[in-house]
């Protein structure tokens, strides 16, 4: 592993008497593609917006390439935004965007020539270079975004939601795109998103925020498998984990949750909370599984969704409604009464308060 | 017969359409070209047809009274007085009012808001009401019969109206936009003059055809503030008019008022063509 390449060190960020950030602390290593990602007001596009030098650094620290950042104006961070928006100047041509920043930075003539043709090759923006921003598609302007970013050479791209702004088939290409140019480029990129899906499948490291909190950071399938919070285990993932609250109990000798309505789950042997605990029982949809009628918990399907790869069912349970999926193709309807299997081995324990992860021996 | 009943529907529909939109927007342009219609014509009559005659087209038309007009003495001063305190009562106000609206709209800072109400104050009070006071300040400066006294009342009147028409200009630009010029390494002189009076600049040019309009025939304040007759303006001679001709030559009043009014339509006409609107579709979204 290289030497980690932007660090943030005890940083908050207040707007007036509010703060909104708490102490971030994380290093990311050179090269590395890095998601952050939460829900609205998280604080994750502050986070970028201090890190491209657009929002003051309240306390703390920003380095990037070794250099604390705090008080270096934007333009000379080494770094690259493309915006939500993309923010292209509308009076300008796509040579002339991609044109700007060079001519800002008094570049020579022939090297700036050189540099927007390369980045206009790679983005296949040729054609379009005599055209104005109001003449391009969406995602032809989301490229011409990142084409302006590119020119620059950055050290670090920063990407505030890129996509969202796209249809759902263009999003999917351009998040091809956008990795692949990574690849190729082998530069560092901070990208900014609330959607779990481009995170789990574009980052090396996600990062997922809450409450202007890192809960947890790590590489997705890390976090996917073995969640730190309540607040991650149900973020990450689609459909989301099934989260049940109960209390635990014995049957017999074996610990089980206790849920209400007479419903009891198997727990892990190695448990190492007490009787009368309340806790948090989550279990993917693909750990649960139809079994033979009486063989686990009695549920009745509520909702079919047969997406065609797999199938997601949802049943009610009394007091919960279960998600399931299933790589098959299951021959069950809406009303049918349906017997539930957990996988227990998969199971993942949260204290009911703290949300924290409960270790099982 | 459907189709047909459908043409028939169609062809009603747009009937009632043009009917609805023509005839009011027909009465409104009457309403508003006939002074000036009238004046025109008459500017080209006969000084005694005017009183004498009903018809509004001119018997025997001819170019007299512009002769007359022209031939004045000192018209050629007032033209150059009326061009000279435009221009700079539209340069200098459009300039500082180009940085006092991009301040307005781009920077929060303390009493933003009240700043803004106050600086509508000079249009809120009646400028009758300025007057006095007025004449009384530039007396004592010594400034009444200079230019300065009118390039000073002039672009102060106009600086309000010009930054508010920019600040709303401005604000209706993107954020993103500029923060992206400011990562592409355009420092804050750079972004206004590169991005955001490009982006604005049929508010730009708004704000300069209304300064130029204010200015130009502007009147209360050069009536208080200049008594020399080789200091007034077009509108200022308009008025004198009256007093300096023993018979109302109603024909010179009207050529007069045409010439006067002549040089403003075609700026109008001019700038219209600039004004290039929703040049910032396709910059965000």
């Amino acid at each position: 592993m290289s030497a980690s390449f932007v660090e943030f060190h005890d940083l908050r960020k207040s707007f007036g008497a509010v703060e909104v950030l708490h102490g971030i602390e994380l290093a990311v290593q050179q090269h590395a593609f890095v998601v952050l990602v939460g829900p609205s007001g998280c604080g994750k596009s502050t986070l970028l917006r201090m890190i491209a030098g657009l929002e003051s650094i309240t306390s703390g620290f920003i380095s990037i390439g070794g250099r604390v950042v705090n008080r270096i104006p934007a333009k000379d961070r080494g770094i690259a935004m493309v915006f939500q928006s993309y923010a292209l100047y509308p009076h300008m041509t796509v040579r002339e965007n991609l044109a700007f920043s060079l001519e800002m930075a008094k570049i020579k003539k022939d090297v700036m020539k050189a540099r927007i043709e390369r980045a206009a090759g790679i983005l296949h923006l040729e054609p379009l270079l005599e055209r104005f921003p109001a003449q391009l598609s969406g995602g032809q302007r989301q490229r011409v975004a990142m084409g302006r970013a590119l020119v620059r050479e950055p050290e670090l791209f920063l990407f505030d939601e890129p996509l969202s702004n796209l249809d759902a088939k263009l999003r999917v290409e351009m998040r091809v795109e956008i990795k692949a140019l990574h690849q190729r480029l082998e530069s560092t990129t901070i990208y900014v998103t609330h959607d779990q899906v481009e995170a789990m499948t574009m980052a090396d490291l996600v990062v997922v925020m809450n409450d202007g909190r890192i809960e947890q950071s790590g590489p997705p399938l890390d976090l996917y498998d073995n969640p730190a919070t309540m607040f991650v285990a149900g973020f990450l993932g689609s459909p989301a984990m099934n989260l049940i609250k109960g209390t635990v109990a014995t049957d017999g000798s074996a610990p089980v949750l206790d849920v209400g309505d007479g419903l009891q789950l198997p727990l892990p042997a190695g448990i190492r909370e007490k009787p009368g605990a309340e806790i948090v029982y989550g279990l993917r949809p693909e750990h649960v599984s139809i079994g033979p009628p009486g063989s686990g918990l009695p549920a009745t399907i509520t909702l079919v969704e047969a997406a065609g790869w797999e199938t997601h069912l949802y049943a009610d349970m009394g007091q919960h409604v279960a998600r399931i999926v299933s790589a098959e193709r299951l021959n069950v309807a809406h009303g049918d009464h349906v017997s539930l299997v957990p996988d227990v081995s998969c199971a993942h324990l949260f204290d009911a308060t703290t949300g924290a992860r409960l270790s099982i021996d | 017969m459907r189709e047909r009943g459908g043409l028939i529907d169609g062809l009603h529909y747009r009937l009632g359409r043009s009917v609805l939109i023509g005839v009011p927007l027909a009465i409104l342009v009457i309403w508003t070209t006939i002074p000036i219609v009238w004046a025109v014509l008459a500017s080209f009559k006969d000084p005694l047809e005017i009183y004498e005659s009903n018809t509004l087209l001119p018997a025997n038309p001819s170019l007299d009274a512009y002769k007359t007009v022209l031939s004045m003495r000192g018209f050629d001063q007032w033209l150059f007085n009326s061009v000279f305190v435009t221009v700079v009562a539209t340069i200098v106000p459009l300039a500082i009012s180009i940085l006092a609206a991009y301040g307005f709209s781009r920077y929060a800072f303390r009493f933003r808001h009240i700043l803004l109400l106050l600086y509508l104050v000079p249009r809120i009070i009646p400028r009758v009401s300025l007057i006095v006071p007025l004449n009384n300040l530039m007396s004592d400066l010594g400034l009444v019969n200079t230019y300065w006294v009118l390039f000073i009342t002039y672009t102060a009147s106009a600086i309000p109206l010009a930054t508010w028409i920019l600040v709303g200009f401005f604000g209706s630009i993107p954020k993103e936009i500029e923060e992206s010029a400011t990562i592409d390494g355009a420092n804050m002189w750079n972004r206004l003059r590169r991005v955001i009076l490009p982006i604005a600049w049929p508010g730009v040019v708004t704000a300069g055809v209304l300064c130029i309009r204010e200015a130009w025939n502007e009147f209360a304040f050069v009536l208080a503030l200049i008594n020399e007759t080789d200091m007034r303006t077009l509108p200022y001679q308009l008025y004198m008019l009256k007093d300096s001709m023993g018979v109302q030559d109603y024909a010179v009043y009207n050529a007069f008022t045409i010439l006067t009014v002549l040089p403003l339509l075609i700026v109008y006409l001019l700038l219209e063509r600039r004004v290039v609107d929703s040049i910032v579709s396709g910059a965000v979204k």
